[in-house]
């Protein structure tokens, strides 16, 4: 058992130490944050709102920096969890998976242990995002941080098996990257983050102000969810059930999880 | 554990074979390993040493055959299996970018080697590979040579009865390459290790306590080095004559004589013949020397053909040409 956790925590811990030596990686999640709090943000700041001709177009009664600031959370995660995966390739293309492999460590906790790692240090992007709060007019407390964190974590390691999942079917690193934007943005896109469904309009009215498809995307995206739950816990908003956001969550870590260990079974 | 300490061989392994697609990589191999031995595998790349040892290391499946460390069956009881062995691949495996430290630790951890064990041994390690300069150093900035002792080191942070090396000199220059030889000697002296290494350098199985000749996939011979070039190949005496009748004495004199240029080469049978040849006929020869079999001799006379002669193929050399930084392999 000790050697079981031995081993976990090595991976784990190799995992963080490449992520933090990767100054690329770090400062992409410093600038990503910004980019969306700070320029988006800000600059679409007034439009949110829009008493147009005296007409209360939305009745979200937050500002739109407020309104961004969870989503922008799960979007520091969402790219720092996928790409965090790309050690699962980097591995079996530069023969370190061969040492893991020929180890006495079960497949699991390898799969665990790298799960973990990358899940720490999304949390850790999604940290940096939190520390903006302030600009962007959201208040914190105690109790609100612990919930959230709660929940990032548990956003993170399903995100990170994602991440995992894609990487065990991609060849190289190129590939890797592409594809991984190419789920990621849409992903993100699509989770009514960073224009919100009105929750006073009925599914039917929904469906007239917006086109159809795009209500559908929205709804089937499991993000959309995990976005509404954050931003249930930092700014106390929701355009759906709260119940909703935990059990997709949970679902998406056991899932994912469970793909990837399969994956990992056949390596 | 009862069954290791009984059981006098660390590997064995009976009737294993791997076919890849149409090739057979491995045609009913059988082979035993004593603790404590230094046992090379030679053969042409491609004969199927890589693959056996990943068979050995659990890697790869077996079509069928059994294989075994230390009484472990390598397929059932992989985790016990792999705990006996380091490994040292054909290709590196280090993270480049963690320290030498970190991949010493890294090892160390996943092998559940305790704390103050671990720090000791790798500072032991380290020093005895040379490395201990570069402790702190990532990986990358390593030159190749080094990171293959590095290898070995890493391979032996955990309580490995059996080291196992495939091709570790490939790709070092000579120097490095007797260098590494000069370590693995010295990790036998200080640990009760066994050493299982494959080549197809010739020169490097010499100094091994047994050599096993593997070609197409096929165990062709095993023995001890002086024992199979007794076996398989002859010790031949090159003279050059004098004159056309010393020559022709010598012709007449001894069996089997080839004419290689104006040379003579006299096959013999041991040293006593060669001496009595000296003090027979010494006086007609301007030049003497003795040729002692070597084990190409042996490979040759196995398989027909020698050891290099198709050791890297066109498609070998392709394939081979990334790794040498797009230099062409001759």
């Amino acid at each position: 058992m000790r050697t079981l956790l031995g081993a976990i925590w090595a991976i784990w811990l190799r995992e963080v130490k490449r992520s933090i030596r990767d100054r690329g990686q770090l400062v992409g999640g410093v600038s990503r944050p910004l980019l969306w709090v700070v320029i988006l943000g800000i600059g679409l700041n007034p439009y949110f709102r829009g008493e147009i001709y005296g007409e209360v177009q939305f009745v979200v009664p937050y500002t739109y920096l407020q309104f961004i600031f969870p989503a922008v959370i799960a979007l520091n995660m969402l790219y720092t969890s996928v790409q965090s995966a790309v050690t699962v390739i980097w591995d079996r293309e530069f023969g370190f998976l061969r040492e893991i492999l020929i180890s006495p460590v079960p497949r699991w906790a390898v799969l665990l242990g790298k799960v973990l790692g990358g899940a720490s240090v999304a949390m850790f992007h999604g940290l940096l995002v939190l520390s903006l709060a302030f600009f962007a007019n959201v208040s914190l407390s105690p109790g609100r941080v612990l919930t959230g964190l709660a929940y990032m974590a548990l956003l993170a390691f399903g995100l990170t098996s994602l991440g995992i999942v894609i990487a065990n079917r991609l060849k190289t690193f190129e590939s890797f990257g592409v594809f991984s934007n190419a789920v990621i943005l849409p992903l993100y896109f699509t989770s009514a983050s960073i224009f919100p469904i009105d929750p006073a309009l009925t599914r039917a009215q929904t469906r007239v102000v917006f086109p159809e498809w795009l209500i559908t995307l929205v709804e089937i995206n499991p993000m959309t969810y995990a976005v509404d739950k954050l931003r249930g816990v930092f700014i106390g908003f929701h355009q759906f059930d709260p119940r909703m956001g935990p059990l997709v969550m949970g679902i998406m870590a056991v899932v994912f999880f469970t793909i990837a260990m399969i994956d990992f079974r056949k390596a | 554990m009862a069954v290791s300490s009984e059981n006098p061989n660390i590997v064995e392994v009976e009737q294993l074979s791997k076919r890849y697609g149409r090739v057979l990589a491995l045609d009913e191999v059988s082979l035993e390993v004593d603790r404590g031995e230094t046992y090379a595998i030679l053969g042409p790349n491609g004969s199927g040493k890589t693959t056996l040892i990943h068979v050995l290391c659990t890697i790869h499946r077996a079509d069928s055959g059994t294989a075994r460390i230390s009484g472990y069956e390598v397929h059932r009881q992989p985790r016990q299996a792999r705990k006996q062995i380091g490994v040292v691949f054909q290709e590196p495996s280090l993270d480049t970018r963690l320290t030498v430290q970190e991949n010493l630790d890294f090892h160390g951890r996943i092998y559940g080697v305790p704390g103050r064990v671990r720090r000791a041994r790798i500072a032991e390690l380290l020093e005895l590979v040379e490395l201990g300069a570069w402790r702190d150093h990532l990986v990358r900035a390593l030159s190749k040579g080094m990171q293959r002792r590095l290898e070995i080191a890493r391979a032996l942070v955990h309580d490995a009865s059996l080291l196992i090396l495939d091709e570790p000199t490939v790709g070092l220059d000579a120097q490095t390459r007797a260098r590494m030889w000069e370590h693995l000697r010295e990790l036998k002296r200080l640990r009760e290790i066994t050493v299982l290494v494959t080549t197809h350098y010739i020169e490097e199985v010499e100094g091994c306590d047994r050599v096993c000749i593997l070609d197409h996939g096929k165990v062709l011979t095993v023995g001890a080095p002086a024992e199979l070039k007794a076996r398989h190949g002859r010790m031949t005496v090159r003279v050059l004559p004098r004159d056309e009748d010393a020559a022709a004495l010598v012709k007449s004199a001894y069996e089997g004589v080839e004419q290689v240029g104006e040379d003579l080469v006299v096959p013999v049978a041991d040293e006593a013949a060669t001496e009595k040849m000296l003090a027979e006929h010494g006086a007609r020869f301007r030049a003497f020397a003795v040729q002692r079999p070597s084990l190409e001799d042996v490979f040759l006379d196995l398989t027909g053909r020698g050891l290099r002669d198709q050791e890297a193929g066109s498609r070998d050399r392709l394939l081979a040409a990334p790794r040498s930084g797009g230099e062409p392999i001759r």
